[in-house]
């Protein structure tokens, strides 16, 4: 795979710790506060959660941001939109948050997400772990991730063909 | 792939023996024998680990009743290796999102923080 242009793209790896679990670990150039505050903080988390160029879009992210609070992110894409709802049940800033996750055309399939921030020379680790019900939910999962990141390649496909062409 | 494939598949990767024998077939097909002696475990234990993997399809083995060759089924490897490529996609795109987010809100604290000094 090419090397992305952005910052510490390769410190990021994508495991299943267990039957149930999707793990997902990456490396920041900012403080801890900072990526805690981007993860949690709605002004914060439209700029970049869904927000993954053109036709991309997040018209809705509420944030209650306290235990037993709610969340709701609605994600506009160039196929149609997603909307994503859940609550928080541990907030430890920096250190960690975590909260529940339903994917709406889905919702028996509730995850637990737990998020961890932790201080790396200078730089900060997000781990983000995400367990579901049952090992067939979290293969379902990965199975939809899959069909999803499938169409995202094409899109990216489109950006190099018009860029080549520009 | 099925979901029911993709779990037997990862099921059968996330031991590090099992990916040590798929590493070892990569460089060609190996008798039990053969594949037996780098693990200090028995003959019936590495069998054991062959069958979970020829269950999820990662390998295949020759017919022949006692030099059973096993040999690599790429195929299979190629569908995993092409599944974790898209998830990877999807989330190296977020996550890029945010690394570039934070650089822009780094770039604009220490703006203000340079004009709060100055007044």
């Amino acid at each position: 795979m090419p090397a992305s242009p952005v910052a510490n793209s390769h410190t990021f790896a994508a495991s299943t710790p267990s039957d149930t679990e999707i793990r997902m670990t990456r490396l920041f150039d900012a403080p801890r506060r900072l990526v805690f505050k981007a993860m949690c903080e709605p002004e914060h988390i439209r700029q970049w959660w869904g927000n993954l160029g053109e036709g991309y879009s997040v018209p809705v992210c509420e944030v209650d941001l306290r235990v037993g609070g709610a969340w709701k992110f609605v994600n506009r894409h160039p196929r149609g939109a997603a909307v994503f709802y859940g609550v928080y049940r541990e907030i430890a800033a920096p250190d960690r948050v975590v909260f529940t996750e339903i994917y709406e055309p889905f919702p028996d399939a509730e995850s637990v997400v737990t998020a961890v921030f932790t201080e790396e020379a200078g730089k900060t680790r997000l781990t983000a772990t995400m367990c579901y019900p049952s090992r067939a939910v979290r293969d379902m999962v990965l199975k939809t991730g899959m069909e999803k990141g499938a169409a995202i390649s094409y899109d990216r496909l489109d950006e190099v063909a018009s860029r080549l062409q520009s | 792939m099925s979901t029911d494939h993709l779990s037997a598949t990862f099921a059968a990767l996330a031991d590090p023996t099992r990916r040590a024998i798929l590493a070892t077939l990569a460089s060609g097909e190996c008798s039990v024998t053969a594949l037996a002696a780098p693990f200090a475990m028995s003959l019936p234990a590495v069998s054991k680990h062959l069958r979970v993997l020829e269950r999820a399809g990662l390998i295949a083995r020759g017919r022949e009743a006692q030099w059973r060759p096993c040999r690599l089924e790429a195929a299979r490897l190629k569908e995993v290796a092409e599944w974790t490529e898209r998830f990877r996609a999807i989330w190296e795109r977020h996550f890029d999102s945010l690394e570039l987010y934070l650089q822009t809100l780094q770039k604009k604290e220490r703006t203000h923080a340079r004009k709060s000094r100055r007044q």
